[in-house]
Parts: C-alpha cells; structure tokens; sequence
C-alpha cells in the first residue's frame, strides 16, 4: 500500500515522540506514557470535535472547554458524587451510561443555544460569542456553589465508572506499576475516539455530510438551491459540541475530582493547537496531532524548569503557553495544513 | 447605586477608549484583533516597570533595578511603545499576511495564538502577581454626584477629552477621511489613489497607542495583571457589539454603557454575593443584543455572512 | 394581475443613498421568457436580490403567485420552486461535478443527520435514483465525461452549464438566470441559449438579466430595460429596441 508522504512523516514523528518519553525519563517511562497517551486520548476527541466545528464546517469556536465542561459536570452531578465545601454527598445516582448519555445531550443542547443567535452571522462573531459563552459557563459554575460545588469542586465520583473496570486490566496493570484507574479511562478514551472516528467517516460521505462539504463551499449557491444552511452549521455545531462533552467527561474521571480551573479558555487554546498541528479537517489528524503536541508539552516542562531556575510554578506554566501560542501561530502562517491535512482541502483562504 | 454609576462611568471611559482602538483597526483592516487586550496590558506593564519598584522574581532581571522615572514620563513613554509594538506587529507580521492573501479565518486564529504568547510572556517577566502603579493614595471626593478620588476623576476627563479628539480627528483631518474612506468602502478606497498600506501602518500605530493609553487608565483605576488585558478584552467585545460593529461613534457609547451596566448590576438583588460575575451580565447582554440586534445600536444592517 | 407570476409593487432599495432598485410596477408572466437588461449599475442583479431574497427590500413587496414573499428568506423562496443563478459562478469548487448536483437534487429530508446516520434502503434506493437523474442532466448538458472531476477543474463555460444543471435538477418553476452568457465562448453561448430557449418551451418560466443584447433579441419573449434602478421601458424585443429612452440610456455606455 502506498503511503502519501505525509503519513509517513506523521507516524514516523508520532513514534519517535514516543520514543522521546523513554529517552528522557529513566524511572518509569511506561507509566509516564500512559499517562500521556490517556490525556492525549481526551484532548484528541476533544480536538476531533473543534474539528467537526472549523475542519468540516468552518466554524470559529472558541469555548470548545465550556462543551467539555457541561458534558462533565451534567454527568457528574447524575451519579453518586460529593460536592462543595462540606463535600455534600449525593448517594444515589443514574446508572453512568445513562448519566453519560445525558451529559452528552446537554452538551449538544449548549451548542444549539450558543449557535442560534451566532451561527447566522458573521464567522468572527461566533468566535466572539462562544468566548463569551464559556466565561460565562465558568463564571456561573463557580457561583452556583450549591449545584456544582463551586471551587470546592466535585470529588468522589469514580467509582460510577471504575466498578466496570474489567478483570484483565487488572493484572496487566500490576505488572508495570500502573493507575489502574486511569487505564481505564485512557482505554475508553481511545475506544470513543475509534467509534466516533467510524460515525464521522459514515457521515462525512452521507447526503448530510455532502450538504455540509457544500455548505463550506458556498452558503449563497446553498440558499439558492433550497438549502437551510443555518440549520445545517447548527446541527454540526451540536454534533462537535456533544463530542467535546464526551470528552470533557473523560477528563474529569482522568482527574478523579472536578475543578473549576478545569474548564477554562486555556483548555481551549491547547484543543485548537492540537487541531491545527494534526492538520485542520482530517479526520485522524488530531489524535496524532495530540499525542506529539503533549510529548512536546511534557518535556518542555522538564526544560523550563532546568533554564528559568528562578521561576514560579505558574510561571512555568506560562512557558506551556508561551509554546503553545507560538506553535497557533506559526502552524497558521506557515502549516496551516499541519500534519494530516491536505492543502486542497484548505478552507483557511477564504476572506 | 450612584456610587457605582461613578464605578461604571470609570470603567466605561477605559472600555471605550480601546474599543474606539479596536474598531478602528477592525474597520480598516477587517481584522479582529485578538491580541489588542494584550497591547492594553503593555501601556500598564511598561508604565510600571519604568516607574515603580518591581518584584524581584523577574526572570533574568533578578538584578534589575527600577528606574523609577516620574509617572507622567512613564506613562508617556508607554503610549508611545504601544504605538511602536503596533507598528511593528503590521510591518513584520499583518501586512505580509495581507500580502500573502491569507484569509480573515486564519488571521484571526493567528491573533489568537499571539495574543496567548504575548500574554504568557508578560507572566514570564511581570508575574501572576498583581501589582500596582507607584502613586500616592487618595481620598474620594465628590465630583457632582459621584464620589471618586482625584486621579479617577482625571483619568475621566482625560478619557473623555480623547474621545472627543478621536471625534475631530476622523471628522475633519485628511487622514481621519482617509480612514473612514478604507472603512466604508473597502476596496473602492485603493482605487481612489488613496494608499491603503500607510493608512493601514498609521491606524495600528494609533490603535496600539489608543489601547496602550487605557491600559494605563485600567492601571491607575485599578492594577497591573499580566491577563488584564484578556480579562477586559471581552468587556471591549461587548462594547462594540452594542454600539454598533463599523462605527467608532458606537464604539464610544457602546463601551461607556457596558461599563455601567457591568458595574451597576453589582447592585442588582440578585446579584449579591456573586459579584465576580458581573462580567458575566455584560456578556450575556452581548449574546442579547446579537440575537435580536446584531448591528448594535449605531451600526448598519450587517448582511448574514 | 393575477395572471401575473412574479410581482413587484413599490420596490426601493438603496445603498448608501445610491438608489439601486426604484420600481413601482413590475410583473412576470407564467411561462414567459423575459430578459432584463441595462446599462451597468442598473439594478439588474439587485432586482433578482431582492425577488430571491438574497437581500432585503427598503420598501415594497414582492409577490409570488399571489402570495407576499417579501421577506422570506432565500432558502425558502428556492423551496418555493424559484431557483436563481449568480453572476460569478457559485460551484462547489471542492466537490465533484456529481456530488455538486446530487446535492442539488437532494431532497431536504434526505440530507437530514440521522437518516444519514441510519442508511434505510429507502435512502439507498433515493440515493440511486437520484444519482441517474443527475447523470441524465450531464448527458443533456454535454458535462458527463467531467462527472468525478472536481467544480473547480471547469472551465468557465462549464461552471455556468453546471450551475444551470443544478438549478434544473431542482425540476424549478421559475429560474432566475444572471448573466447565464457572461464570459462564455460563441460556440458555447450558442448552445446554451438554445438549451434555455429549450426549457423556456418546456413551460418554465425565465428572467434572465444578460447583457448579450443579441442573444436576448433572439429568445426573449419579453424585454425589460432598467437604468439607473428604474424601469424605462419592457415589450416585445423589437419595440424595446427601438425605443428612445432605450436608446439614450445605453448611449455613453455603449452596448455590448
């Protein structure tokens, strides 16, 4: 089978950033990997979500964090759980799936009440609007102390989902010093990513996915023709939107307890580099796009800490960003296709 | 209630003067610049370290030491920076991208990016610590029916005074036409034998100042963060939405409204005890006005995409 | 004038106070071939603006087959069986020139997400149905050989056949046709304007702004002049061209 360039460049980088965790951790190196490869797992889902958002549809999003949050907390706040100062305990709750299910629904729901008043405008007020949106979803979050716990957050809830951890996973995990937990959760991260990955190839040679590849074409010629091309962005907006709140739900188990610093704008920001990086409108692009993008991010870390001697902690977290704005920026300029994406398909030169 | 009108009237004069910057640059760039809160936050940073004793966690300028100029000369020399990070930003980076014909969409993510990498850089040097300029402390006094010290009082008048120049300016200067030539007519403007490349150069010189000048306000009014300049970028965004996206005259009211609102909804009942959330009034009035009133109060009809 | 297919009543709409459409009557026959013509800026394409939708009127209405369409939006005025063209082509550039008219053709509730999602054999069925009337469109407009190319890889005579492919594929009661000739060669305008001449016997009815004074005289049934946003003159071809106002109004401009 030939393999168009780019592939090969992107599976040889994918291996030799894996390959860059065991050269620069000596103690560990596989539960290291785990762990990154779970958070990639929920940051690539989050990013196949943003891009059924900008990749399939050309919608500006940027409070894809506020869809993962509604996701999260909406399920979360369905199954037993303790919440706020006096950690609260709610016993009884609805069997996961259930919970997840609604959880993902609410997050649709959030897209559709974001996109009405935007989607028929121009694409900068989107932008705009959903920024506005997910500071108002934080703001509120952690206002509504008695719901959501406020900064006190929601602990205690793991068990809804750990209690299907199965058997096998078990004894592979205790050979190599693993979370037990957390495979768990990196497992089914990357299952969902595999199940939505095969929805949205179904969908993206549909009559519904050929209506939207014509929608980003031209949404005039689409009008014309009897089209509703507001509803359409709509409806892949909720589609992007409930991906995301399955995935804001996987990264709140990874965590084991939900924060208010979760949900916010620089989650964002990450979701949107892995994206571009992956290559805008690929499907697959962003899961290698996450796995590279959190290699970098994890042993910049490492360097930060060597140079800047002096620094905070939450100024070496700056450094994270300071990477991750110039990485925005420059794969925009100058890679706009990033890893994955194909040069053709680029929707970024439209004015 | 007055008491916070006086609040909102502050914040107001520091929202619409960036977003009178703002929707100059957009205007006659059609960009939405991301990164203008970052600008904003430069006029208060750089204020700062040329006037005022600085922490000493710095990076690399552990053994920096304060130059301790006078304020107004601080304060000067930082508008002027501002005007000429802007300069710089349109020499080296927007107008190539113009050339190159990149698209609004890409743009705008570009914005974005450097809007997070200036900002962190501004973490990197000026810490998550907030700070504030080196001035004296002052007593309230009441200025008709609002109580607020003198410098706010200053920085009112002062704010009020530029916008009023801004106003003779596109009103009646050769350049100010110019600008609202490229604005209103796009592409036709280049025909006229105006040259949209200086033009262009000369609104992101003063847009930059414009924006490094409230950032200065927001300092005096308030402090020095490295992400106030984030944090007020929003409350710009809802401005301008409401006066009217394309009109500098609804930027200005746009701006001075959401400030009072934002600081006025404080005293709302059912805001109590959630007063960060004030933000969040001015936002949602934002999402409001965009469902049911897109072109704002002042704007024209925007056409759906 | 209730024969009257297409209506237009005190129709204003100005741009920056340019007036671009000042019209007090104006009407459209059922199964008429008209031709809209004008010097430039007459308001030609703002008047299929503001009959399709695509831009909303100062004043006035427009009415379709007696009922007020005035401010409906455009997707919905298309749904109504009024299928309009642009100017500069609009093909879906990335797409083929199959998918550009299956597209088309779709009916709205076999785009929907979850039929798409869950593939009935009646979709299938659809689908396949659909797929031979899209063929039979190319056949007709001579594009088949270019069926899995992309719309982009067109020459621009072969943009303007597929967007008059997609406008048919819709089975349309009235097309409104801007500039279908603009930039197309002789050979090419030829058998366009016999295929549309052939539609118009089929019984739909056609508005077609051009500014090929020639091709016009030679299918319209019905000459409408706009200048300057008004109305200076309409009747049988001949009578239009030698009209005074006509003349005058092209004069400067020169036809083309």
């Amino acid at each position: 089978m030939k393999l168009p360039l780019r592939w090969a460049v992107t599976l040889l980088l994918t291996i030799f950033s894996i390959y860059l965790v065991f050269v620069f951790n000596e103690e560990g190196p596989l539960r290291i990997l785990i762990n990154l490869l779970t958070f990639a797992g929920i940051y690539g889902l989050a990013a196949i979500g943003l891009n059924v958002h900008f990749g399939l549809t050309g919608l500006l999003n940027f409070g894809h964090a506020s869809f993962m949050g509604v996701g999260a907390y909406v399920t979360l706040l369905l199954i037993p759980h303790a919440a706020g100062r006096e950690g609260e305990i709610t016993e009884s709750g609805l069997p996961f799936l259930l919970a997840l299910l609604i959880g993902v629904i609410a997050a649709a729901l959030f897209g559709l009440l974001l996109g009405l008043p935007a989607i028929r405008l121009r694409g900068d007020y989107l932008a705009i609007v959903t920024i506005a949106a997910a500071e108002i979803f934080r703001l509120l979050v952690r206002d509504l102390e008695s719901i959501t716990g406020g900064v006190y957050g929601i602990i205690n809830f793991s068990e809804a989902l750990q209690k299907y951890r199965p058997a096998f996973l078990e004894s592979f995990v205790s050979n190599y010093e693993l979370n037990p937990s957390q495979v768990w959760v990196g497992l089914l991260s990357w299952t969902s990513i595999l199940l939505v990955l095969l929805l949205l190839r179904r969908l993206t040679n549909s009559p519904w996915g050929r209506a939207l590849r014509a929608v980003r074409e031209d949404e005039d010629a689409v009008r014309a023709l009897g089209k509703n091309a507001v509803w359409l962005k709509l409806q892949s907006f909720m589609l992007g939107a409930g991906i995301a709140g399955l995935a804001g739900v996987f990264l709140a188990f990874n965590y084991g307890s939900l924060q208010t610093t979760t949900f916010v704008p620089l989650l964002t920001f990450y979701v949107w580099a892995i994206m571009i990086l992956g290559g805008v409108g690929s499907l697959t692009g962003p899961i290698f796009g996450s796995i590279i993008f959190w290699v970098i991010i994890s042993e910049t870390d490492k360097l930060a800490s060597l140079i800047f001697e002096n620094a905070n902690g939450q100024q070496l977290a700056g450094v994270r960003f300071v990477l991750v704005g110039l990485l925005i920026m420059l794969l925009m300029i100058f890679r706009p296709s990033g890893l994955l994406g194909k040069k053709e398909e680029l929707l970024l030169n439209v004015k | 209630m007055i008491d916070q009108l006086g609040n909102g009237l502050l914040l107001g004069i520091i929202i619409s003067v960036a977003s009178v910057a703002l929707s100059l640059l957009y205007g006659v760039t059609r960009i939405v610049n991301f990164a203008h809160g970052e600008i904003i936050a430069l006029g208060a940073i750089v204020t700062l370290f040329l006037s005022g004793p600085i922490d000493s966690r710095v990076l690399f300028l552990d053994r920096f030491s304060p130059l301790g100029m006078s304020f107004v000369t601080s304060a000067i020399i930082a508008v002027l920076l501002c005007g000429a990070f802007g300069a710089l930003l349109e020499l080296f980076l927007f107008r190539p991208l113009r050339k190159a014909e990149v698209g609004n969409i890409a743009v705008l993510v570009v914005t974005i990016g450097l809007s997070i990498f200036i900002r962190h850089i501004y973490l990197l040097f000026a810490t998550g610590r907030v700070q504030n300029l080196p001035l004296d402390l002052e007593r309230r006094q009441t200025y008709l029916f609002f109580e607020m010290t003198p410098r706010n009082f200053k920085v009112l008048i002062a704010g009020l005074i530029v916008m009023i120049i801004i106003g003779l300016f596109l009103t009646f200067t050769r350049m100010g036409k110019a600008m609202r030539a490229v604005r209103d007519s796009g592409e036709l403007a280049s025909v006229s034998g105006i040259n949209s490349d200086n033009i262009i150069l000369f609104t992101w010189i003063s847009s930059s100042m414009l924006a490094g000048l409230a950032g200065i306000f927001q300092a005096i009014i308030n402090d020095v963060r490295y992400n106030m300049g984030f944090l007020i970028l929003l409350l710009i965004f809802a401005g301008t939405v409401l006066g009217g996206i394309g009109t500098s005259f609804g930027a200005m009211v746009g701006g001075l409204l959401i400030g009072i609102f934002v600081q006025v909804s404080v005293a709302l009942p059912f805001m109590e005890g959630h007063t960060e959330a004030k933000n969040a009034v001015a936002l949602a009035i934002m999402i409001m006005i965009l469902l049911f009133r897109p072109q704002g109060i002042f704007g024209q009809k925007e056409r759906i995409s | 004038m209730s024969n009257s297919l297409i209506r237009v009543h005190n129709l204003r709409k100005s741009f920056g106070g340019v007036k671009a459409v000042n019209i007090d009557d104006l009407a459209f026959k059922s199964n008429e071939l008209t031709s809209i013509i004008g010097p430039n800026g007459a308001g030609k394409t703002t008047l299929f603006d503001l009959i399709s939708g695509f831009q909303d009127e100062d004043e006035g209405q427009v009415f379709y087959k007696d009922k007020n369409i005035t401010n409906i939006q455009p997707y919905k005025v298309a749904r109504l069986g009024m299928v309009r063209t642009f100017q500069l082509t609009k093909v879906f550039d990335r797409m083929t020139v199959l998918e550009n008219l299956m597209f088309a053709g779709s009916e709205v509730s076999n785009d929907s997400l979850l039929q798409s999602i869950i593939r009935t054999p009646k979709q299938k069925e659809y689908e396949s149905l659909l797929m031979e009337k899209a063929i039979k469109i190319m056949k007709d407009l001579n594009i088949e050989q270019m069926s899995n190319s992309y719309a982009r890889e067109l020459s621009g005579g072969q943009k303007k056949l597929l967007e008059l492919g997609r406008s048919l594929i819709k089975n349309p009661e009235v097309l409104l046709l801007d500039e279908p000739l603009a930039g197309v060669n002789p050979k090419l305008a030829e058998d366009l304007l016999q295929k549309i001449q052939n539609l118009a016997s089929q019984g739909i009815t056609i508005l077609m702004v051009e500014h090929n004074i020639e091709a016009v005289m030679k299918i319209s049934e019905r000459v409408v002049v706009l200048a300057e946003g008004a109305l200076i003159a309409e009747g049988p071809p001949q009578e239009v061209r030698e009209n005074q106002k006509v003349i005058e109004a092209y004069l400067g401009t020169g036809d083309e």
